[in-house]
């Protein structure tokens, strides 16, 4: 408790940092105890003293090389798309064009839709009769693969694997997300004083100079918040993969954590591989925050320094 | 290139773009509406099929009503035979979705017989058919609908109190580590839920909240509180503490003032962190995963109705269910949002 100036009792609660009391004791109990439980789990053997076999058993793990490279190639993919397509999005509807506020209407649409009904909807279009290959079939893009010679018949989705299924993966978490990266920068843009474009522009700079030298720089805090909480969620991916492909098939991190806390019942082994599982997505996911705030720092985005 | 072709070009791409919404959020709807003979039927319809039209012929030889369906096609593809009006009730609900009654079944059938001519029937579909049999098919599905709105309401609360007085404290009292504090719920925000639902998992067991809504609210209010704080500091700060002095010195009391000064003016930020909370509880899959065991929310129960493929139609009419709350509360938070920003 904070010492008051007076030190009685009354004043202590009456002093302002009663109001964090209740914090306080919420992250003590709920976050800080488990994850200081998971630390010391994840270093301690089955008999109690310190080890490192659980991170053995972690890189022992057959599916763990795999799933390290598959989250990292998906988070770093799929936030270089979703920023592109979200800031051409997003400075489309920023022109307010006539219809622009339907077109966000839409837009916004695959945001609310929760996950495990993103998982229902793909699935019902990649199933062999699904909806995917009706739309081939009816606007004749099926004749024109098989023209190509890409596939014979239907294409199977849900056989795909490794490097294609992750882009699958991508392309789905892309339509799913894309709003909510495209929603940040429109209100990074909407705050945006269209007269220094235009002065931009008055001085001979093309669209894309005004874009490159003068939005993008302006807006920057904005792009830097959007892209930071985006790469987290990307290294958190596991659902997709799993709605559509099944456990152990496209490994991820964190659908390992799922797979060996929720599918094989190994007792305490499988209790210390998530939990050991847990601490390392956590430190991939602080590296890369840190990484990334110190590459954003002191630099603009058209490359030169600042 | 005119200006006239550069517009057409440049609606044709916004139409594009807005089709790629659109055509799956379609399908999905279709499906969700879809009687079991029309889920295997290829190609699928984009557009809502609400109707069938069947065909009806009467066989003299062995004195029964042939039954067919239009297919995609335009031909009619034959279902069934039966003499019996209660068999073939019991066939059009079951595979196609039509809620008709033995007598108006016979009404429309005996033509064909009287006739001897194939009738053309185009009945309509119950499109909430398959949203009935969903709480039918998977067992406990209403219970999780009760599951996830407790969760929701209880990671609500949690995130107001604790985080509403945070926000509190930061805007209107002199506390010291407010830079500290604004870290501290960043750092909570970025940590995956599901890392700390491991370890969690094992206390709960202890505490005895393993397998129950407090339990997956605790974890939902982690990230929410801190949000919480975020938008109820910018609201405290933005309401003028003058208007409350004022209230106070016209005789109000602390309590007074409160309900009639501070709490109307600084309700829509609640309004949209509650919506925010909801929305954490209410998609979240993972963390029931882990944290459950048989009492699931819908979320999850969407996401183990995977399995059975025969079951899809019903498996995207919980889906469509699970969707309405979410996207109502997503619209209605992007209006407070442009408020607050535009």
């Amino acid at each position: 408790m904070e010492k008051n100036k007076k030190g009685t009792v009354k004043s202590v609660f009456k002093s302002p940092y009663m109001f964090l009391v209740p914090a306080l004791l919420f992250y003590t109990f709920f976050w800080l105890l488990p994850v200081s439980l998971s630390l010391i789990e994840s270093f301690t053997s089955i008999d109690g003293g310190f080890s490192l076999e659980n991170f053995k058993m972690m890189f022992d793990d057959p599916l763990f090389g795999e799933a390290f490279r598959n989250t990292l190639i998906f988070a770093v993919i799929s936030l270089f798309l979703q920023f592109i397509f979200a800031l051409m999005f997003a400075l489309l509807i920023n022109r307010n064009f006539k219809g622009s506020k339907w077109f966000l209407f839409i837009m916004l649409i695959p945001m609310a839709i929760p996950p495990s009904a993103v998982g229902i909807l793909w699935n019902t279009g990649l199933v062999e009769s699904g909806w995917i290959n009706s739309l081939l079939s009816v606007t004749g893009l099926q004749n024109l693969i098989e023209l190509l010679g890409i596939a014979e018949g239907p294409i199977i989705w849900k056989e795909a694997s490794g490097l294609q299924a992750v882009f699958m993966i991508i392309l789905i978490d892309t339509w799913t997300v894309l709003p909510s990266v495209m929603i940040i920068l429109l209100a990074g843009l909407q705050n945006f004083n269209e007269e220094y474009s235009e002065a931009a522009r008055i001085f001979g700079a093309n669209r894309f100079q005004a874009l490159k030298d003068i939005v993008i720089p302006i807006i920057k805090p904005t792009i830097i918040t959007a892209l930071l909480l985006r790469i987290i969620s990307g290294l958190q991916v596991w659902l997709i993969s799993v709605m559509i492909f099944g456990f152990n098939n496209v490994p991820f991190l964190l659908e390992r954590i799922v797979f060996y806390t929720d599918q094989v019942r190994l007792g305490v082994y499988s209790y210390k591989l998530s939990v050991t599982y847990s601490v390392f997505v956590v430190a991939v996911v602080s590296i890369t925050a840190y990484i990334f705030i110190k590459l954003t720092k002191g630099k603009d985005w058209s490359g030169t320094s600042e | 290139m005119n200006s006239a072709g550069k517009k057409t070009l440049f609606y044709l791409a916004i139409t594009f773009i807005a089709f790629a919404v659109i055509i799956p959020m379609m399908y999905l709807i279709n499906i969700s509406i879809s009687s079991a003979i029309e889920v295997n039927d290829f190609p699928k319809r984009v557009l809502p099929v609400l109707s069938h039209d069947l065909s009806i012929e009467w066989d003299d030889e062995s004195s029964y009503y042939i039954i067919s369906r239009k297919s995609f096609s335009g031909e009619y593809e034959e279902l069934t035979y039966s003499s019996k009006f209660d068999k073939i009730e019991t066939y059009l609900i079951t595979y196609l979705n039509i809620s008709k009654t033995e007598e108006e079944i016979e009404e429309d059938f005996i033509v064909a017989r009287n006739t001897g001519d194939i009738i053309y029937l185009n009945y309509n579909k119950d499109i909430f058919n398959n949203f009935g049999k969903f709480f039918k098919v998977f067992d406990g599905a209403s219970a999780a609908l009760v599951n996830s709105i407790q969760a929701a309401a209880i990671t609500i609360l949690l995130s107001m109190s604790i985080g509403g007085s945070i926000g509190y404290a930061l805007a209107r009292t002199k506390i010291k580590g407010k830079d500290a504090i604004s870290l501290g719920s960043l750092v909570v925000r970025m940590f995956p839920a599901v890392s700390i639902s491991v370890p969690m998992a094992v206390l709960l067991v202890k505490f005895g909240m393993y397998d129950t809504m407090l339990g997956l609210a605790i974890i939902y209010s982690i990230p929410n509180i801190g949000l919480t704080a975020w938008i109820t500091r910018s609201i405290f700060m933005s309401v003028n503490p003058e208007f409350e002095e004022a209230s106070l010195v016209f005789g109000a009391s602390k309590i007074q003032t409160f309900k009639k000064i501070t709490f109307p003016l600084v309700l829509p930020a609640f309004a949209a962190s509650s919506m925010y909370a909801f929305i954490t509880a209410w998609n979240d899959t993972a963390v029931s995963l882990l944290l459950t065991n048989n009492n699931e929310t819908l979320a999850l129960l969407i996401y183990k109705s995977m399995g059975g493929s025969a079951s899809i139609h019903y498996a995207a009419s919980g889906a469509i269910l699970l969707i309405l709350p979410a996207l109502a509360f997503t619209f209605l938070l992007k209006n407070y949002i442009n408020k607050m920003w535009g």
